[in-house]
């Protein structure tokens, strides 16, 4: 953990309204799951860091592309990403991490399904990198809002994707193709919207599926001290059985079944 | 004539002296905003700060509140927490043996939904080696019980101090609420219950509302305002309580640097504390006293000097 001025190495449009940023760092060792903070200002307003999850680490294999530290992937919903997509190459943010738990590594022989949709995708590209194999399964509303499949497909992940309107993959939604791939053996990790996570879960339950969930909550410290990020989760052991975790210092990875989903 | 005399810097010219206690420069952490200390380290020098004020403690541990619990403001931020902590046990016995070969004061902060809470905690932290102060909150807006009727109410405020004052061996800070119409009324009843030094102010009451929804954004509806949009009020309200005041004040409210920390001073603040700006950067408070000390040569006047410095026309 760290907290320093990071210069930008390249902040490229990806899509409309998205982004890719890369940011120079002499990076600690980042795990699938961990987050940053990033100061997008130096003024007052907006006056908080705001949290992204890491995309992948870069140059750090000989292969360099436009330096070292790592890649994060935004859209642009309110000030502060604006803000973040008006900065040009060489300019520098403050950045504080990496935060966060991870996602706990596949146990030997599970056979590894990825749940997603929007930038929940993020997280779950560095975790697909260090897989040997797995699948993803994709969910949006049109085939618009589906990307970065390719980049999946070049890691040697199988791909489904579902929309709302049919116009890639499946009519329907994620959790369809998730029926079908649920096995004993099988474990979920899931990245996206909360409805969308709250199904998968509810799902993987029943069936009787591990399945990690990283979750989004506003953020002030990062670092779990201001207690604002809190998630009430269930103690399955303990007869006082409900209380609250910190996304950022507890989480951003739960396992499903301790997210208490109704007061998300 | 021609150039001023440059006086002689006093020796320490960051030291300051509250409630008979000795602080190497006049920057101390905000309750709420700082964990239990321990968490800072991987970014800051702890040993760099005056003083560490820990969450607010209770007798037993506290959950706190549903979410959401924070929501940006224009330059500020709203929190309602519920005062969320691990219990008075749980620290002395957990968290502060984490503090104890960081060479700086850890001041505990405290709070009771009854009087008779506010003794009780007192009482176990009384004689607790690595404490050396008490701040109490009677401000908090957060809490349904106790908590606002403390803090708004001199004949309250009155009561629990001097409850308090029994309870402990202890110096005692009394940290007061911002809602409030008179504050002097306030610094005189803490005062007449025997507090030591006076901490202010705590956050303002608050609202957020998402006009889509219709519906309040925080889960407790209000909650309480910190940041440099309530620093302008906060100076205000130092400023006034020192023409009342006969102990010592610590002021805050959205300070984000050195400068900010001065206005404090030179309305009347012995001391500050840094509270927000640690989220945003969890070295500000010590880096407020490396800004401090540098206007402290610059101008060849010791804080002690500064405090209360304010020219009025
Ligand atoms: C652990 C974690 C990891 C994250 N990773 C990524 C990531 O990799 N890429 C990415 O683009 N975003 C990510 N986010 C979300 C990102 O932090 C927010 O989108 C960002 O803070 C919005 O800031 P803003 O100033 O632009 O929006 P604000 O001005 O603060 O808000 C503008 C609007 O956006 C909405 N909004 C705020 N936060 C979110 C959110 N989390 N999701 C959707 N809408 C939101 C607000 O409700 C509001 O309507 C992550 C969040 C968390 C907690
Ligand atoms: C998230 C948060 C939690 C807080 N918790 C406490 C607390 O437990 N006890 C207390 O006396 N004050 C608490 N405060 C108030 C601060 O100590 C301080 O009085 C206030 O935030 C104003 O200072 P600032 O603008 O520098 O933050 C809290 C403030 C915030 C933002
Ligand atoms: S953001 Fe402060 S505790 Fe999580």
């Amino acid at each position: 953990m760290q907290s320093v001025e990071s210069k930008i190495l390249y902040n490229d449009r990806l899509a409309e309204g998205y982004f890719r940023l890369g940011l120079s760092w002499k990076t600690p060792e980042v795990k699938a799951g961990h987050f940053v903070m990033l100061r997008l200002s130096d003024g007052m307003d907006p006056l908080l860091r705001r949290p992204f999850g890491v995309f992948r680490v870069i140059g750090a294999k000989g292969k360099s592309t436009r330096g070292t530290g790592i890649e994060l992937l935004y859209r642009v919903v309110g000030r502060g990403t604006t803000i973040l997509s008006a900065k040009r190459p060489g300019e520098s943010l403050g950045i504080l991490g990496p935060l966060g738990n991870g996602f706990p590594a596949p146990q030997k022989g599970r056979k590894v399904v990825m749940v997603t949709g929007g930038m929940g995708i993020v997280p779950l590209y560095l975790l697909a990198q260090r897989l040997p194999e797995g699948t993803l399964l994709f969910g949006a509303r049109s085939k618009k809002e589906t990307f970065l499949l390719d980049e999946f497909r070049e890691l040697g992940i199988k791909i489904k994707t579902a929309t709302e309107d049919g116009s890639a993959g499946v009519k329907g939604f994620v959790t369809a193709l998730l029926e079908k791939e649920l096995s004993t053996d099988t474990v979920v990790y899931a990245c996206g919207p909360v409805g969308m996570l709250k199904a998968v879960s509810r799902l993987c339950l029943d069936a009787g599926v591990q399945c990690f969930v990283s979750l989004e909550r506003s953020m002030a410290c990062g670092i779990g001290v201001c207690l604002g990020c809190a998630v009430r989760t269930i103690n399955h052991e303990a007869r006082e059985n409900r209380n609250y975790k910190m996304v950022c210092s507890d989480g951003p990875v739960f396992d499903g079944k301790d997210v208490d989903w109704e007061l998300l | 004539m021609g150039t001023p005399l440059k006086k002689k810097l006093p020796k320490k010219p960051l030291e300051v002296a509250i409630a008979g206690l000795k602080f190497k420069n006049p920057v101390m952490t905000a309750s709420g905003t700082f964990g239990y200390g321990a968490e800072f380290a991987p970014y800051t020098g702890l040993e760099k700060l005056g003083a560490i004020v820990v969450k607010g403690l209770s007798l037993y541990p506290r959950q706190g509140n549903p979410g959401p619990r924070i929501v940006e403001t224009p330059c500020g931020m709203l929190n309602a927490i519920g005062l969320q902590n691990v219990g008075v046990d749980e620290f002395i016995e957990k968290k502060l043996p984490l503090l104890k070969d960081v060479k700086t004061h850890v001041i505990a902060n405290i709070f009771g939904e009854t009087i008779d809470d506010y003794m009780e905690v007192a009482r176990r932290l009384d004689r607790v080696k690595g404490v050396s102060a008490l701040e109490i909150n009677i401000s908090c807006p957060n809490v349904k019980k106790g908590g606002i009727v403390f803090g708004t109410d001199p004949q309250e405020a009155f009561r629990v101090v001097s409850a308090i004052r029994k309870s402990t061996s202890l110096p005692l800070i009394t940290k007061l609420s911002p809602n409030v119409t008179d504050i002097k009324v306030m610094v005189k009843a803490a005062e007449d219950a025997g507090t030591d030094a006076i901490s202010l102010i705590n956050t303002l009451t608050g609202m957020v509302i998402d006009v889509e929804r219709r519906r309040p954004v925080l889960a407790t509806a209000t909650g309480g305002l910190s940041g440099p949009a309530i620093r302008p009020v906060a100076v205000r309200m130092v400023w006034q309580a020192a023409q009342a005041a006969k102990v010592p004040l610590i002021g805050m409210g959205g300070i984000m640097n050195a400068r900010d920390a001065l206005e404090f001073i030179i309305a009347g603040a012995a001391a500050v504390q840094v509270g927000t700006a640690s989220f945003i950067d969890p070295d500000a408070a010590a880096k407020v006293a490396s800004g401090i000390e540098e206007y402290v040569q610059r101008h060849g006047v010791s804080v002690r000097e500064l405090t209360g410095s304010l020219k009025l026309a």
